[in-house]
C-alpha cells in the first residue's frame, strides 16, 4: 500500500514540473534585456541581418506561444535546449555541474545535522542552562549571518591566517585525481586515491560549514522546541515510570517524536541548500550549478536558466517526497491503514 | 494482613513546587500506611495534590518540583534515599503507575505490544540473557509470548492481531487496558492509579474498575486509587483518605468515612452527592473556593469555608487526631478531644505533634 502511495506522489510531480516550466518560461522573458543584444555586447559592428539570423536560430523571432510549445515539447523528450552562450546542450552542462552542487549540499546537510541534532537535544534537556543559552544565541547568529560574509571570514581565518584549509575549488592539483562520476569524494574512493580523497574532503569543509550554518541553526531551534514539548509529555513520564534510564527516555521516547516536526523543516531547508548556494559557490569558486545559473541570468541565456530552474524545482520536490516517506515511518498516525 | 510491617509507609511527606518566588505546597504533611493487597482511595478536588502525591512516590515530580521532606518506606527502605539505579529498578517492577489520559500517555510512535514488552525487557522479567540485537530472537519471542498473555489477561481481544497496532488505532477503553497491561507487566506489588477512569465513559469505567479489582484479588497487588469521585472510591477501596489543599484531612475505612464522616470537608462532600430514592433532597454545595496552594492560610486550610469554624482553627497548623483506632481526623472542632473536660488547644496540639 505504501509503495502505491509513493508512486502516486511521484506521479504528482509531473503537473508540478509542468507548472514550474511555464512560470520560469514567462518570468525570464519578462526581465528586460534581449539575449542577442547582450551576446553581441557594445561592439556595434554587427549587421541587422546577423542579429536576425541569431534570433531565428534561437527561435526568438517566433511568437511566445510557439516558443513555449517548442520548449515544452523538447523538455518532455528530456531535451532542455541549447545554451545560447556556451553552445552546448543544457542537459550536458547541467550533468557536468550538478554533482558539484549535490556534493556541496550533502556536505552542508551532514554538517548541519551533526551540529544541530546534539545541540537541539542537549539544549532541551538542559533548558536554560548556560549551554542552552550559548547555543541558542549562536544559532540566532547563524540564522542572521549572511553566507558570503561568513564564508569570507572563514577563508580569512582558516585558509589565509592558519593555512589549514584550501581557499577555493574542489580539489588540489597534483593528486592524480581521475574523474568518474563527478562526485569527487566518491571518485577518489572508487579509484582508491587517498591523496585525492583527503584533498576533496578538505575542500568541502569551509563551503559546507558556510552553507550549512544557517540550516543547522534552524534545525537546532526547531528540534529544541519540539524536544521541550515531547519531554513534558505524558508518555515520557510513563517511560520514566517503567524504569527506563534517562538517556533512553530522551533518545528513544522523546527524540523519536520530536523528529516528526524537525524532519519537515529539514526537507524545506533543502531548498536553501540548493537556492542559497549561488553566493557560496561564488565565494568559494565552487564549480556548481549556482555559479553557472547566475552567469546565465546575466547573459539572458534562456534555455540554460530554464533548465537549471527545472532541476532545482525537481530536486526540491524529490527532497520533500523523501521527507514524506520518512514522515510516515516516524509517525504511524498518518500511515495508511 | 495486620501482622508484620506494611508494604508502604509514608511519614510526613511534603512536596513543593517553587513558582515565581513563592512555594506551592502540593503535598503537606501526608502520612499513611498501606498493607500488602490493600486498596487505599485518595479523594479530593482537582488540584489538591493527589497526582503529585503519586508522582512523589515514584520520585517523578517534574522539575523544579521536589520532595521537600518526609519518609516513604517501601518494604522498609526509604524511597528518598535510593540511588537513581535502585530507583529505576523499583519503578515499573515493584511500583507502577496507571495514568489518567491513556491516549496522551501511550507513545504514539511505538506499537502497543512493544510498549508492554519494554517493561519486561528493562527488568529482565522473562529472561536475563543479554545478547544484543539481532541475536536476541529467542528472548524477544519469549517476551512476546508473555505480552500476549498479559494483553489477554487485561481483556484486550485477539492480542495476536493487536500486538502490532498503534495506540491511535485503539478505543479509549482499549488504551486504558494497554496502560494497565504495561503497569502489570512485571507483577508489581503496588499499583498507583491516577484517576484511571476519568477519561472513559461509564460502562467502560465499570469494566476497568472490575479489572483492577480482579487484579487486586488474584495477585494481591496493593492499589492506591486517586479519584475525585467519593462514590467510586467507597465502592472500590478498603480505606479512604480525603485530601484537601495538599493535606489528608480525614482517613479511615470506607464505612467510617461514609457512615461517620467527621471532618467538615468530608461531610460537605457527602452532602453534595445526590442520593437515590430520596425525593426533594437538597444538594448543598460547599461554599467558597479551594485556597491557592501557594498561599495557604496559617491554620486549617478549610477554615474559610467551614461552618463550624472557631477562632482557634486559624491560630496554627492542625494535627491529625486519631478519633477511633485507625480513623484520623484533622479538625479541632469535630474531633473527640473537644468533648474532654481538660481540652486545651496548646496541650492537645503539643501532645499530638510530639
Amino acid at each position: 500500500m505504501r509503495s502505491i502511495k509513493i508512486l502516486e506522489r511521484v506521479l504528482a510531480t509531473i503537473p508540478i514540473m509542468f507548472g514550474v516550466a511555464i512560470i520560469v518560461f514567462f518570468f525570464i522573458r519578462l526581465t528586460p534585456g534581449d539575449p542577442v543584444d547582450i551576446m553581441m555586447g557594445q561592439g556595434g559592428a554587427i549587421s541587422a541581418g546577423e542579429l536576425d539570423r541569431l534570433r531565428e536560430e534561437f527561435h526568438l523571432n517566433e511568437p511566445l506561444h510557439i516558443q513555449l510549445w517548442y520548449f515544452l515539447r523538447d523538455a518532455a523528450r528530456g531535451d532542455l535546449g541549447y545554451s545560447y552562450v556556451l553552445k552546448q546542450p543544457v542537459t550536458s552542462l547541467i550533468a557536468e555541474r550538478l554533482p558539484a552542487t549535490i556534493e556541496l549540499a550533502v556536505g552542508a546537510l551532514l554538517f548541519s545535522l551533526v551540529i544541530a541534532l546534539p545541540i537541539g537535544v542537549i539544549s532541551a534537556v538542559r533548558q536554560n542552562s548556560w549551554l542552552d543559552r550559548l547555543s541558542m544565541s549562536t544559532a540566532f547568529l547563524g540564522i542572521s549571518m549572511p553566507g558570503f560574509w561568513l564564508g569570507i571570514i572563514l577563508i580569512l581565518l582558516f585558509s589565509v591566517q592558519l593555512r589549514w584549509l584550501p581557499v577555493q575549488g574542489r580539489i588540489s592539483l597534483g593528486t592524480g585525481f581521475q574523474e568518474r562520476t563527478g562526485y569527487f569524494v566518491l571518485d577518489s574512493l572508487l579509484t582508491g586515491n587517498f591523496a585525492a580523497l583527503k584533498s576533496s574532503l578538505l575542500h568541502l569543509v569551509l563551503p559546507s560549514i558556510t552553507l550549512g550554518a544557517p540550516v543547522a541553526a534552524v534545525i537546532a531551534r526547531v528540534l529544541r522546541s519540539s524536544m521541550l514539548e515531547t519531554l513534558r509529555s505524558d508518555y515520557v513520564t510513563l517511560a520514566r515510570s517503567k524504569g527506563v534510564a534517562e538517556s533512553w527516555v530522551v533518545i528513544k521516547h522523546a527524540l523519536r517524536n520530536a523528529m516528526i516536526p524537525t524532519i519537515t523543516v529539514v526537507g524545506l531547508q533543502v531548498g536553501i541548500l540548493l537556492g542559497g548556494n549561488m553566493v557560496i559557490e561564488t565565494v568559494f569558486g565552487w564549480p556548481g550549478l549556482g555559479r553557472m545559473v547566475v552567469k546565465a541570468i546575466f547573459d539572458r541565456d534562456f534555455p540554460l536558466i530554464q533548465g537549471t530552474v527545472m532541476i532545482y524545482a525537481f530536486t526540491f520536490v524529490m527532497a520533500n517526497l523523501i521527507v514524506d516517506v520518512l514522515y510516515t515511518y516516524l509517525n504511524p498516525r498518518i500511515r495508511m491503514q | 494482613m495486620e501482622s508484620g510491617k506494611p508494604l508502604l509507609e509514608v511519614r510526613n511527606l511534603n512536596s513543593v513546587f517553587p513558582s515565581n518566588g513563592k512555594i506551592v505546597r502540593a503535598v503537606s504533611d501526608v502520612s499513611f500506611a498501606l498493607a500488602e493487597g490493600q486498596i487505599l482511595g485518595v479523594v479530593g478536588e482537582s488540584g489538591c495534590g493527589k497526582s503529585t502525591l503519586l508522582l512523589s512516590l515514584l520520585r517523578l515530580i517534574r522539575y523544579p518540583g521536589r520532595v521537600e521532606s518526609g519518609e516513604m518506606l517501601f518494604r522498609e527502605k526509604n524511597i528518598i534515599e535510593l540511588s537513581d539505579r535502585e530507583m529505576r529498578d523499583l519503578r515499573g517492577k515493584e511500583i507502577s503507575m496507571i495514568f489518567q489520559d491513556p491516549l496522551s500517555t501511550l507513545n504514539p510512535a511505538f506499537t502497543v505490544g512493544e510498549q508492554i514488552r519494554e517493561s519486561l525487557r528493562l527488568h529482565n522479567i522473562v529472561s536475563s540473557n543479554k545478547l544484543p540485537w539481532p541475536f536476541d530472537g529467542l528472548r524477544r519471542a519469549q517476551e512476546k509470548e508473555r505480552v500476549l498473555q498479559i494483553m489477554n489477561e487485561v481483556g484486550i481481544p485477539s492480542p495476536m492481531d493487536r500486538y502490532a497496532s498503534y495506540p491511535h488505532q485503539f478505543s479509549g477503553g482499549m488504551q486504558q487496558r494497554t496502560l494497565i497491561a504495561i503497569a502489570l507487566a512485571c507483577s508489581p506489588a503496588l499499583l498507583l492509579a491516577d484517576e484511571p477512569t476519568t477519561a472513559l465513559d461509564v460502562t467502560i469505567q465499570a469494566q476497568i474498575l472490575n479489572l483492577m479489582k480482579r487484579i487486586n484479588e488474584d495477585r494481591g497487588t496493593a492499589i492506591i486509587l486517586v479519584t475525585h469521585d467519593l462514590g467510586l472510591a467507597s465502592e472500590f477501596c478498603d480505606r479512604i483518605a480525603v485530601m484537601y489543599a495538599g493535606r489528608f484531612v480525614e482517613q479511615g475505612t470506607v464505612d467510617e468515612i461514609v457512615e461517620n464522616p467527621q471532618h467538615p470537608y468530608t461531610q460537605g462532600l457527602l452532602n453534595c452527592r445526590p442520593r437515590i430514592g430520596e425525593r426533594d433532597q437538597t444538594i448543598r454545595p460547599i461554599p467558597g473556593n479551594v485556597p491557592s496552594l501557594a498561599n495557604l492560610p496559617n491554620g486549617c486550610a478549610f477554615a474559610p469555608r467551614c461552618s463550624y469554624v472557631k477562632e482557634v482553627c486559624e491560630t496554627g497548623p492542625v494535627p491529625m487526631f486519631e478519633t477511633d483506632p485507625g480513623h484520623l481526623n484533622r479538625c479541632l472542632i469535630t474531633s473527640e478531644y473537644r468533648r474532654q473536660p481538660d481540652w486545651d488547644w496548646g496541650v492537645v496540639v503539643g501532645r499530638e505533634r510530639a
